[in-house]
């Protein structure tokens, strides 16, 4: 595994770029992958998705259902794509701090 | 690597180390193999020979090999790269070579004669390259004189190759999850998640469809314990309450229920070791004896469907609970008349793919074009289809392995693209979660004009919900829905 520097810290990411330790992100940290993600700022509606996102994952230990996400956020899944361009699970997951899908995802 | 569900035989794998890579693999593993891989492929061979049925298989492919390509013609994948080494039985005889070589009297024999064929770690890393460019979609073994199955040989390749730790690190992370981690599923769906997904689930279709329901969970003593692909539960919400739905309209909602301990149809055991096959299909037989249910229902998803179907008697013998793909339990509705669908509700032109691990290596063909005929007007085929369809170029595993994007696009993908574009159809009914994630990333990579969806995703718009909304009236509130 990698180390790089995230939001002033030193974080272990694997090679896609996602985040070891979910305990380890904060804002400065999500700054920074978005970076990775093509994202240079993060913006209201950005966050939004962030939040809910992380929030989520921190109550069920997993990502929401995509339309979950949309409805909570009120954003369409285009949207979400235009944000993220790499999409949801792939992208927004990554800036949330949490792991890489597995499966069929 | 932990490998308490690996055979005897594997060798655990060194850590990877920041020294270069003395061979390059073409995709990423969880760790890098140890040395000795020759010895040690050798030695995993020897065992599975021993303890399996494979070697009469070998036996007889070797002494009928002719090598005469006619699969090529046949091969997707084959057709778009035009590299020799993408044919099937290239890819089979590499395999033949060793056995004949190391596990027969007459393949010694002539090694101490002649300058025979010798296994180096470079055909390894062929191995590890070429059998994982294969779909496993069988398709040349319809057209091959000799009834040759490569399907199978990649598997079996694919197979030793897992027991000296050449496995692509998306599968392995997967199956490690599903039989030693704790949510026992491959995308670490926890069980409070997933009550969360079926609350969400139960108030959108309330909202949708004008009655309240509770998705029964973990109830014993009923017909049909359901299994899906449980990536649906992050990323097919329609495919889910098309379901629910006609288990509700037909009228059998306390029939069924979803079991807690274990609501995953995946088994990529399929497609590279036939010893994980194994062990999930018993951890699904056991979370139905658990509840004592009678029969499997699995959802939208090929290789779960073949897997459970093909694989729960014979592991399980006498045992066996009968297996059900969702598609026969909605089609004996509609033909039993305990389900309507509204003709009028779909005006789009609509085509559906063929599942390789339900059509060509499976049963399933025409029941789900009668349930399209029943109620789609606008249904045009694709050419070719059913038992001779094009994989969608992500069958074998391939499509969860993201680091082969470019390729299940640029090669064992191209052909589909190409079909779908021919079709003309507006909506492509896949109904399985591995071809949906590779039809709907072809559809934005080659900018198709049409969108993919499961075949209960529109019969989730024209079912007839008794006590409910009418579907020509949700159809006219549906953009409220539309994400």
């Amino acid at each position: 595994m990698e180390m790089v520097e995230l939001g002033g810290k030193m974080l272990e990411i694997d090679e896609d770029g996602f985040i070891q330790d979910p305990d380890l992100w904060d804002e400065a940290v999500a700054a920074d992958l978005a970076k990775t993600e093509g994202v240079d700022e993060l913006g209201e509606l950005h966050w939004k998705l962030v939040n809910y996102l992380r929030d989520y994952y921190l109550e069920f230990n997993m990502a929401p259902m995509i339309r979950k996400l949309c409805k909570a956020t009120d954003l369409k899944l285009k949207e979400v794509y235009d944000l993220f361009p790499s999409g949801p699970a792939k992208g927004a997951c990554k800036v949330a701090g949490l792991p890489k899908p597995t499966g069929c995802v | 690597m932990e490998t308490a569900t690996v055979l005897p035989a594997a060798i655990p794998a060194t850590e990877m180390t920041e020294t270069p890579s003395r061979r390059v693999f073409p995709y990423h593993l969880l760790e890098r193999p140890d040395d000795e891989l020759v010895d040690r492929f050798l030695e995993a061979f020897g065992r599975v020979l021993e303890f399996t049925d494979y070697k009469p298989l070998l036996d007889s492919y070797r002494r009928s090999n002719t090598k005469c390509n006619r699969c090529a013609v046949a091969c997707p994948v084959l057709q778009a790269s035009g590299d020799p080494k993408d044919i099937p039985c290239y890819r089979t005889n590499l395999l033949l070579d060793i056995y004949e070589r190391y596990f027969t009297l007459d393949g010694w024999f002539k090694s101490r004669l002649t300058n025979a064929f010798e296994l180096t770690e470079e055909i390894i890393d062929e191995m590890g390259d070429i059998f994982y460019r294969c779909t496993a979609c069988r398709r040349c073994t319809r057209v091959c004189p000799l009834g040759f199955d490569h399907g199978l040989i990649t598997r079996l390749g694919r197979y030793l190759l897992s027991l000296i730790g050449i496995v692509p690190k998306a599968l392995q992370v997967s199956v490690q999850e599903q039989l030693e981690g704790e949510t026992h599923n491959t995308s670490k769906v926890p069980r409070a998640g997933l009550i969360d997904v079926l609350e969400f689930l139960a108030e959108e279709m309330e909202e949708m469809l004008g009655v309240e329901l509770e998705f029964p969970t973990d109830k014993v003593d009923r017909d049909y314990v359901f299994f899906c692909a449980v990536s649906d539960y992050l990323m097919e919400p329609d495919t889910l309450m098309g379901n629910a739905a006609v288990l509700y309209a037909s009228g059998d909602w306390d029939r069924w229920t979803i079991g807690l301990c274990n609501y995953d149809g995946i088994n990529y055991g399929l497609f590279y070791s036939d010893w994980h096959l194994e062990n999930i299909i018993k951890q699904l037989v056991s979370e139905v004896d658990r509840l004592r249910g009678r029969n499997i229902l699995i959802g939208e998803c090929g290789h779960a469907s073949r897997a459970a179907h093909d694989f729960v008697p014979t592991f399980m013998g006498r045992k066996a609970p009968p297996v059900l793909n969702f598609m026969e339990y909605t089609l004996d509705c509609i033909r039993k008349g305990r389900i309507t669908l509204d003709p009028n509700v779909i005006t789009e032109r609509v085509t559906y793919h063929d599942p390789c691990n339900i059509a060509r290596s499976g049963w399933i063909i025409e029941q789900p074009r009668e349930i399209i005929r029943s109620f789609i007007g606008d249904f045009v085929e694709m050419t070719p289809k059913g038992s001779d369809n094009l994989c969608c170029g992500g069958g074998g595993g391939l499509v969860s392995i993201d680091e082969m994007h470019e390729f299940r696009m640029e090669i064992a993908g191209k052909m589909k693209a190409e079909q779908l574009r021919q079709t003309g159809a507006e909506i492509v009914v896949a109904p399985c979660a591995n071809c949906k994630k590779q039809l709907k990333e072809l559809v934005d990579y080659y900018e198709l004009p049409c969108r993919v969806m499961g075949l209960h995703d529109l019969i989730l718009q024209a079912i007839e919900i008794p006590g409910g909304i009418s579907p020509m009236e949700r159809k006219e509130q549906a953009a409220l829905y539309a994400i």
